[in-house]
C-alpha cells in the first residue's frame, strides 16, 4: 500500500490528535505550526474537562461525546488530568426550577448525574457559598492544557510523524483543482520550503480563514475571545459550575494551586488583536464569589483570554451564544471544488481525540485507505517524551 | 493609569539557522496590566511577524515562556512590565536549554533529564479529609513544578549536574513511590547528582511555583546519609 502523506496546519490539540490517529492507521503525517505547539487557543483554555453535563440540556449528542471522551482520556491521558469530578450549584430559584431538566438530560445523555445533600456538598467542598440549594455531582475534571497535547504529539512523533512548530504556512498549491503542497516559512532555519501532501488538513482553529484563504476558498468563521482569571490558591478540588443554562462566569476550575474562573465571550475580526477587557476581571470576580465567596480575597495571578472559533459571519450573529459549540470537518472537495483539502474548526478541547478520529475517518475515506481508528486502547506516552533527546 | 511607552531590546537571530545574533529594539505602549508575555504578542503583530519565542497557556502553568528578563530568568506571562526597572528591556533566550533562534529554545536538556517514570500527579493537599465522591479514591492534582527550567537557568554549579528541577521531582518520586528507595537514591547521588549543589539557593529564589528545589536537594541528601550510615 502506498504511504500516503498528510500535512496536517495547526499545532493545537485537534492538530496533535489528528497527527496521532494519522501514524496509528499508518499514514504519514507532518504537523506545522507557525509558533510553539499549542500557541493558539489550545494552551489558554479554562482546563476544564468536560463530563458534557454543561451541555446536556442543549443536545445530548454532544454530551455523550464528551462523557465517553472523557472517560477515554481517563484511560489513555489520566497524567494530564485531575480527575475529582464536580459540582453544580444553584444559586436562586431559576436555578432550583432548572435542575429536573438538567438532571434528566445528563442521564439521558450517559451521565451519571447524581444529587448530593447540601451538607455533604459542604464537606466535600468547605468553601463553597453556604447560600447554595440544590448540589448536583458529575464527572467533571481539570486538563492540563499544554500536557495532553503534548501526549498525542508524543504519540505522533514515536510513531514517525515530523512535527515543526515555528514554521508558518505562507501558501497553498493548486494544481488542476486539487491541493498539491504548502509553502511554509521555516523560522528556525531562516529559509522558505515547500512540502507536498497527499493531503492537507488545516486545522487552525480561529485562523482557518487564513489558511483556507490560500486556497482561495472563504469559510465564514468569526473569533470569539473569551476572558479568564487566576487566583493564587486552590479553593477547591472539584469543578464548580453554576446550576443553570450556560452563560458567563460560571465555572470555577481548580489547577495545581490555582483557582480559576471563567469565562466571557464577544466577537472579533482579528484573533491575534485580543485583550483582556479590565471590566472582565472584576465581572468575573463577582461571579466566582457567588459560588465561591472567598474568591476575590486571594491574590491575583494572572488574566488571559484566548478567542473561539465560531462559525458563520461576525454581521450575521446577533450573540455568539447561540450558535453550536460542536465541531465541523468541511471537506473542500465538496464545498469549493478543490480537492485534497479538509477544514477542521470548533469543538472543544475535551473531545480531541474524537475529532481526530472523525477527521480521519473523512481522509481515510477520501484517499482510500481501509483501516480502523486505534486511538482508545494504549496510554499515551508521557508528555516529557516529547522532548526527550533522540526522540525526533 | 495612562498607557506608557516602553523598549525591549530582544536577542533575534542565533540557532541552528547559522545567522549572527544581535539586539534589536522595539518600542510600544503598554498598559499598567501588560506583562512581558503581553508586550510580545502585540511587537510580534504589530513589529516583527517572524519573532519566536515560546508561550502557551499565559498563565503561570504550561512552562514553555522562560526567558531572560534583564539578564534574570523569568516566565514572560507572570512578569509585569510595570515591575521592572525604568529604562530598555533586555530579552535573551533562556539559559541551559538548546537555542532555537530569537527568544526560542528547546528544553530537550531539561525533558530527558527526567527520570523516565516519575509521575506528573500527586494527592491534593487541599481538604485532604473531605468527603468525596464514591468515585474518588483521593483528590489529585499536577506536581507544582511546571518544567519551565528557571532555576536550571539560575544555578550557578559549572560542572555536569543533573539540575535543581530534576532533582526535586527525584525527591517527590520518593515520596511517592517509597518502594522505588534504592533506584531513587542512587539516581540522587550519582556524581551529577545532589552532592554537585553549592548551595546557592537560586533555584529557590526564581522558582515561579514555589517548589524550593533547594529544600528537596537537602533531602535526599540527609536520605543518602542515613542509607551510608546504615552500612
Ligand atoms: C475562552 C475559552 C475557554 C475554553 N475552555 C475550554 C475548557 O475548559 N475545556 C475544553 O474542553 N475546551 C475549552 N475550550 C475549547 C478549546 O480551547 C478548543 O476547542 C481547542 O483548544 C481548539 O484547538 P484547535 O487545535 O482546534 O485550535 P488552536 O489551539 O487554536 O490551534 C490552531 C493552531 O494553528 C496555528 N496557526 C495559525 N495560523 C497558522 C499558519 N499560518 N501556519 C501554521 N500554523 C498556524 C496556531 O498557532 C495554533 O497553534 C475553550 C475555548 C475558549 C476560547
Ligand atoms: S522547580 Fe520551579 S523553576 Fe525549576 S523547572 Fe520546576 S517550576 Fe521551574
Ligand atoms: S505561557 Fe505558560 S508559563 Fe508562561
Amino acid at each position: 500500500m502506498k504511504k500516503y502523506h498528510v500535512v496536517v496546519i495547526g499545532g493545537g490539540g485537534t492538530g496533535a490528535a489528528i497527527a496521532y490517529d494519522l501514524i496509528k492507521r499508518g499514514l504519514h503525517a507532518t504537523v506545522l505550526d507557525r509558533g510553539e505547539l499549542t500557541s493558539g487557543t489550545t494552551g489558554r483554555h479554562h482546563g476544564q474537562l468536560h463530563c458534557g453535563a454543561r451541555y446536556a440540556v442543549g443536545d445530548r449528542e454532544i454530551a455523550r461525546e464528551c462523557m465517553e471522551e472523557t472517560n477515554t482520556l481517563r484511560k489513555i491521558a489520566s497524567e494530564s488530568l485531575e480527575s475529582n469530578y464536580g459540582l453544580f450549584v444553584a444559586l436562586n430559584d431559576e436555578d432550583e426550577d432548572f435542575a429536573p431538566t438538567f438532571i434528566e438530560a445528563c442521564l439521558e445523555s450517559g451521565i451519571p448525574a447524581e444529587k448530593v445533600p447540601r451538607k455533604k456538598a459542604l464537606l466535600m467542598e468547605p468553601k463553597l457559598s453556604h447560600k447554595i440549594g440544590t448540589v448536583v455531582q458529575v464527572p467533571d475534571g481539570t486538563i492540563d492544557a499544554w500536557r495532553l497535547p503534548l501526549q498525542f504529539f508524543a504519540g505522533a512523533q514515536k510513531g514517525g510523524a515530523v512535527i515543526r512548530p515555528f514554521c508558518p504556512v505562507t501558501g497553498i498549491d493548486i494544481e488542476d483543482g486539487r491541493a498539491v503542497a504548502v509553502r511554509i516559512r521555516d523560522l528556525v532555519q531562516q529559509k522558505d520550503e515547500r512540502i507536498e501532501a497527499d493531503l492537507i488538513v488545516n486545522a487552525t482553529g480561529a485562523w482557518a480563514p487564513q489558511i483556507t484563504k490560500f486556497a482561495g476558498i472563504d469559510i465564514p468563521i468569526t473569533p470569539a475571545p473569551g476572558t479568564m482569571v487566576a487566583v493564587r490558591k486552590r479553593l477547591c478540588n472539584m469543578v464548580i459550575s453554576h446550576l443553570h443554562p450556560s452563560g458567563d462566569g460560571d465555572i470555577i476550575v481548580p489547577q495545581r494551586g490555582l483557582s480559576i474562573i471563567g469565562t466571557t465571550q464577544y466577537k472579533t475580526d482579528d484573533p491575534d488583536d485580543i485583550k483582556v477587557p479590565r471590566e472582565d476581571v472584576d465581572f468575573l470576580y463577582r461571579c466566582a464569589d457567588e459560588m465561591v465567596p472567598e474568591f476575590s480575597k486571594q491574590p491575583f495571578h494572572a488574566a488571559w483570554i484566548a478567542a473561539r472559533p465560531l462559525a458563520g459571519k461576525s454581521e450575521s450573529i446577533e450573540d455568539g451564544r447561540g450558535l453550536s459549540r460542536d465541531f465541523v470537518c468541511v471537506n473542500h472537495a465538496q464545498h469549493d471544488n478543490v480537492h485534497g483539502f479538509m477544514s477542521v474548526i470548533g469543538g472543544k478541547a475535551t473531545v480531541l481525540r474524537a475529532m481526530a478520529e472523525k477527521t480521519v475517518d473523512a481522509v481515510c475515506q477520501d484517499l482510500g485507505v481501509q483501516e480502523p481508528c486505534t486511538t482508545t486502547e494504549t496510554p499515551l506516552p508521557s508528555h516529557r517524551e516529547y522532548y526527550r533527546k533522540g526522540a525526533k | 493609569m495612562s498607557a506608557q511607552e516602553r523598549n525591549f531590546r530582544i536577542l533575534r537571530g542565533g540557532g541552528p539557522s547559522g545567522l549572527g545574533a544581535e539586539f534589536q529594539s522595539y518600542s510600544l505602549e503598554l498598559n499598567e496590566h501588560a506583562t512581558v508575555l503581553d508586550a510580545l504578542e502585540w511587537i510580534r503583530v504589530e513589529q516583527a511577524p517572524d519573532l519566536m519565542y515560546r508561550h502557551s497557556c499565559h498563565h503561570g502553568s504550561c512552562g514553555t515562556c522562560g526567558m531572560m528578563v534583564n539578564g534574570k530568568p523569568k516566565l514572560a506571562c507572570l512578569t509585569k512590565v510595570n515591575d521592572l526597572a525604568a529604562g530598555d528591556i533586555k530579552l535573551e533566550p533562556l539559559l541551559g536549554m538548546e537555542h532555537l533562534g530569537d527568544l526560542a529554545v528547546s528544553p530537550v536538556p531539561l525533558m530527558s533529564a527526567y527520570p523516565a517514570d516519575s509521575a506528573y500527579i500527586r494527592e491534593s493537599e487541599v481538604n485532604k479529609d473531605a468527603e468525596r465522591p464514591a468515585e474518588v479514591d483521593r483528590f489529585e492534582r499536577f506536581e507544582n513544578c511546571i518544567e519551565c527550567g528557571l532555576c536550571m537557568a539560575a544555578c550557578p554549579v559549572e560542572d555536569e549536574f543533573q539540575g535543581p528541577a530534576v532533582l526535586a521531582a527525584l525527591n517527590r518520586e520518593l515520596a511517592k513511590t517509597p518502594e522505588r528507595r534504592a533506584e531513587i537514591l542512587h539516581a540522587a547521588g550519582r556524581p551529577d547528582g545532589v552532592y554537585r549543589c553549592e548551595r546557592a539557593l537560586e533555584c529557590s529564589r526564581v522558582c515561579p511555583t514555589a517548589v524550593y528545589p533547594a529544600k528537596h536537594i537537602m533531602e535526599l541528601r540527609k536520605e543518602l546519609e542515613k542509607e551510608s550510615g546504615a552500612e
